[in-house]
């Protein structure tokens, strides 16, 4: 029967951990074992996914939740553990088992020469795991324990090469910045803890409790301003994992990682990750309305702010992870909207958005790997001899920009027509981001794939890693459709495998399509039913329709006369551009992602770093060097003693009258002090 | 004791006690402060004459004999027959130069415990005697002690006597044995 | 003084930490023998005197003292073979040196 799928739901994250440990087991050698394990697994989580997805299509579909096995019991109070399967999570599932299977097989091909390629693989079976098992747990504890893992998955993944030295410091880097944010969810935790009723942790509990608090404000637990405290403490947690201002630069520096895991991190899942848990937690803070303030002004600065960055970057892979942060400054911006339409637009755009940026990020993996290269002023002309990764990315970059009928149309406009319903200066915010974004992409786009090859034939970066280099991936003959590349002799690029292209057009069904369930009219308002439980209005206002593609439309348009035409287009792309001073010193600035790094760096790391070595020199001298003194102390107490053995008679008859003396004293004192 | 000195002082029989006493002592002190060793010994032969007179005066005439034969003849000639066989290199000024030579401060700290542990002794057992009390002795009538010394050596005290010449006998065997030149 | 105990006892006593402190801090080796022989005097003093004005005054202290001054004159004797013994052995008759029975 379909809806008792969902008490299976809970083996989905089993596939992955069982690849995980099987592979660890492998450990370096069975490279095609470790690929058919691990493709093999990623495949059955989605199959049960889709499943349990198609089981709960129905209306009304009821919430199920086990939540009996008790991990520890400390007194009166016990911790169980179990799982949770609400529409939302099944949505998640999906969304991150797809991605998680197409990244596999995409990385079969892309770290195919990888000696540790087993060990990547892995790795990623273990983010899959947990993140998976994040999206099906049934109360916060058990929440934070995956959301930890997910973070150390994170870790590992991008420090996977680890002899690199800027890999090591991007992953520290993620892993620091998002543990500030886990902090602020850690004591949200404990606030919530000491104040629920029967100390419950379970979100169906803390449902109760605060949509029951929004409707009658008195007698509950929560006072107003600890309401609001608890909802800002969780935010600082997704904050942490989605790369909101001001812990968004950890996210550009994934790059440093392998490609597939940036599309895996970023698109899919870790990235959503935050906006999820604002999702699980959403009536802590709909009963706020302060903290949905912040939310919603946080969403909208970093959108704006991630949107001026990734215009003046030059990296093609950083492009992409700065118009993540913006994509996800939206979401978050539309959860601090604050009402249940709000919401589901909040997560249709997550949803759209997994699949749009997972293609772009691939896409992207595939020209870096065919060039050699990922600065996209050393790019050009790809378009005739990379067919297939164009005209995807080209699918990808117009769901992004927001252009109709793209996937990323629907969901933004959902976002905007309820920000233009209740706050117009984020709703123009937003619309800014809009035009940017579809600027920024339109610039990748031509100066990638379009006009002149700036730095192909003859160069010397191409030239040594792609001669005599014709790895087909798993024996594929090649990229059926880009017939131009190993015959021409200017060009030296190589073919791409099959099992980075197929993932490619796989991608870009969805996002194209996805839009359709959301249209206005009864597929979006029933999707936003079917995800929230209760009836849901869209406003569909004509005019946020037609503002929102005036905006795609107008960065596309702005991008092509920046960026699409003749001579001047070159000169420009290639970035020795003679024009004016501002705009290269704002491409510096941009480089330098507007120097908050640097202002982290001086104004935390360096005082941290600073009273860090302070304490080291405590730790030295002081308690290790108690530590010492009591060890000399001894060692001296023993020489002092050695030197009472010294053969000579003299010292021992001496020893020998003293300890008479003090034995006669003793006795003869023992009258004086009885008298005494 | 001290109270009654002046009394004392009036008793001529304890001139002798003083006198015999001051030199006893006096010996006792030249022979710690000398510098050769030679007048170390001399020192302390003074002491035990003096010692002699104080048997004497204790009416321990034989005692007083054999003091005088042996510690003060025998046993000072017998050390400086051993002084002699073991000359250091420099004649004479042993303690001296041996003190400065070795680290004088352990040696000064061992000499300074050594007073202090002696000091405390004699602390002790000056207390000690004052403490206790001494019944007032019956004037002993004369004898004649070395009958009597006979008579007891050879009657209740023959066990000891033998044994005595057991262990002089032994003892000089064993110093010939021990001071032997080994003759290979 | 012949009918009091104590001044006798405190000669005694001198003489016997004289000698003790002659005993433990002179180095050569004869002087230790001749201060240990100075000990033994002032035990002797105070048999004899005992042996007079005692609780039961006898002649039994002389005769102790007798047996004393014998035994003194014995380890005397040995002690002097003893160190000549040693002094083949290496040139020093000085007691700090003779400590290789250690550790």
């Amino acid at each position: 029967m379909p809806s008792d799928i969902s008490h299976y739901a809970w083996i989905v994250p089993l596939f992955p951990l069982a690849a995980f440990l099987i592979l660890t087991a492998l450990g370096r050698q069975g490279k095609k074992l470790g690929a058919a394990v691990s493709v093999a697994t990623g495949g059955a989580s989605f199959a049960l996914a889709c499943a349990v997805y198609l089981g709960r299509l129905k209306e009304h579909a009821a919430d199920y939740a086990w939540n009996s096995w008790t991990w520890l019991k400390a007194g009166d109070f016990s911790l169980t553990m179990g799982y949770e399967v609400t529409n939302l999570g099944t949505l998640m599932l999906l969304v991150v088992t797809s991605i998680s299977l197409l990244v596999l097989i995409y990385s079969c091909g892309y770290m195919q020469e990888d000696e540790r390629f087993t060990v990547f693989l892995g790795y990623v079976s273990l983010f899959s795991f947990s993140m998976l098992s994040l999206v099906i747990t049934v109360n916060l504890i058990q929440f934070y324990l995956f959301w930890e893992l997910v973070g150390a998955c994170s870790f590992l993944l991008i420090g996977f090469w680890y002899r690199r030295p800027e890999a090591r410091a991007a992953a520290k880097k993620a892993f620091l910045m998002t543990r500030v944010g886990d902090m602020g969810l850690f004591f949200a935790i404990l606030l919530l803890y000491w104040n629920m009723p029967n100390h419950a942790l379970e979100f169906t509990d803390i449902q109760n409790v605060f949509s029951a608090h929004t409707l009658n404000l008195t007698g509950a637990p929560f006072s107003a301003g600890l309401t609001t405290v608890i909802a800002l403490l969780i935010f600082l947690g997704a904050m942490g994992k989605s790369g909101q201002f001001p812990l968004h630069s950890w996210l550009s520096d994934v790059m440093e990682g392998p490609t597939p895991i940036s599309a895996l991190i970023h698109a899919a899942t870790m990235a959503a990750a935050g906006v999820y848990l604002i999702a699980r937690t959403y009536p802590i803070f709909l009963a706020s309305d302060t903290a949905l303030d912040v939310v919603s002004a946080v969403g909208a600065f970093t959108a704006l702010f991630a949107a001026l960055l990734a215009i003046g970057q030059n990296d093609l892979q950083r492009v992409l992870a700065y118009s993540t942060v913006s994509q996800l400054g939206c979401m978050v911006l539309a959860m601090g909207l604050g009402s249940w339409a709000a919401y589901s637009a909040g997560i249709s755009h997550l949803f759209t958005h997994a699949f749009f940026k997972a293609l772009l990020f691939l896409s992207a993996g595939c020209v870096i790997h065919a060039v050699h290269t990922q600065d996209i002023r050393r790019m050009g002309g790809l378009a005739g001899k990379l067919k297939t990764t164009a005209w995807t990315f080209g699918i990808g970059a117009l769901a992004l920009s927001g252009i109709p009928p793209f996937s990323g149309f629907w969901s933004n406009d959902a976002i905007l027509a309820e920000a233009y319903r209740d706050r117009p200066l984020l709703f123009a915010v937003a619309l800014l981001t809009a035009v940017l974004t579809a600027f920024c992409m339109t610039r990748l786009f031509f100066l990638v794939f379009l006009g002149d090859g700036r730095g192909q034939a003859g160069h010397d970066d191409v030239a040594g890693g792609a001669a005599g280099d014709t790895t087909g991936g798993a024996g594929n003959p090649g990229d059926p459709g880009d017939p131009g590349d190993p015959g021409d002799p200017g060009d030296r690029l190589e073919p791409l495998p099959r099992t980075m292209t197929v993932p490619l057009i796989v991608l870009a069904v969805p996002a194209a399509a996805a839009g359709f369930l959301f249209l206005p009219g009864s597929a979006m308002s029933g999707f936003g039913r079917w995800l929230t439980g209760g009836s849901v209005k869209h406003g569909a206002g004509w005019a946020v329709l037609l503002l929102s593609t005036a905006a795609g439309l107008a960065g596309l348009g702005l991008g092509y006369l920046v960026y699409g035409r003749g001579e001047r287009a070159a000169v420009r792309a290639s970035g020795a551009d003679g024009g004016s001073a501002a705009l290269s010193r704002y491409g510096r600035a941009a480089e330098a992602g507007f120097y908050v790094d640097a202002f982290y760096r001086r104004a935390i790391i360096i005082p941290v770093k600073g009273l860090g070595l302070l304490l080291e020199w405590f730790d030295r001298y002081i308690v290790d060097g108690l530590v010492r003194l009591a060890a000399h102390a001894m060692l001296w107490l023993a020489r002092l003693g050695t030197r009472l053995q010294n053969g000579k008679v003299q010292t021992y008859g001496l020893i020998t009258l003293l300890g008479l003396v003090v034995l006669m004293l003793a006795f003869a004192g023992r009258r004086f002090l009885h008298v005494g | 004791m001290l109270n009654n000195l002046i009394d004392n002082l009036k008793d001529p029989a304890s001139y002798l006690y003083m006198l015999f006493a001051i030199l006893a002592i006096g010996g006792g002190i030249v022979m710690l402060n000398s510098a050769k060793v030679v007048h170390m010994v001399a020192s302390l032969a003074v002491t035990f004459i003096s010692l002699a007179g104080l048997y004497l005066t204790l009416g321990a005439g034989f005692v007083a004999i054999v003091q005088v034969l042996i510690s003060a003849g025998a046993v000072s000639i017998l050390m400086i027959f051993g002084i002699k066989l073991t000359k250091h290199r420099h004649d004479g000024e042993d303690e001296r130069e041996e003190a400065e030579k070795v680290g004088a401060r352990s040696g000064h700290l061992h000499e300074i415990l050594a007073a202090v542990g002696v000091l405390a002794l004699f602390g002790v057992l000056y207390y000690a005697i004052r403490k206790a009390s001494f019944p007032t002795a019956p004037a002993a009538e004369p004898v004649n002690t070395i009958l009597a010394t006979g008579k007891l050596l050879v009657s209740r005290y023959a066990l000891p006597f033998e044994i005595m010449a057991v262990l002089l006998t032994a003892a000089f065997v064993g110093a010939i044995v021990i001071a032997k030149r080994e003759e290979e | 003084m012949s009918g009091i105990l104590s001044p006798y006892l405190t000669l005694g006593a001198i003489l016997f930490c004289i000698g003790l402190f002659g005993a433990l801090t002179k180095r050569n080796a004869i002087i230790v023998l001749l201060s240990i022989e100075l000990m033994l005097n002032g035990v002797n003093l105070n048999l004899v005197a005992f042996s007079k004005m005692g609780v039961a005054p006898s002649l039994t202290g002389q005769v102790f003292s007798l047996f004393t001054i014998t035994v003194a004159a014995a380890e005397a004797a040995v002690g002097v073979a003893l160190l000549i013994a040693l002094y083949r052995n290496k040139p020093t008759s000085d007691v700090s040196e003779m400590d290789e029975l250690k550790h």
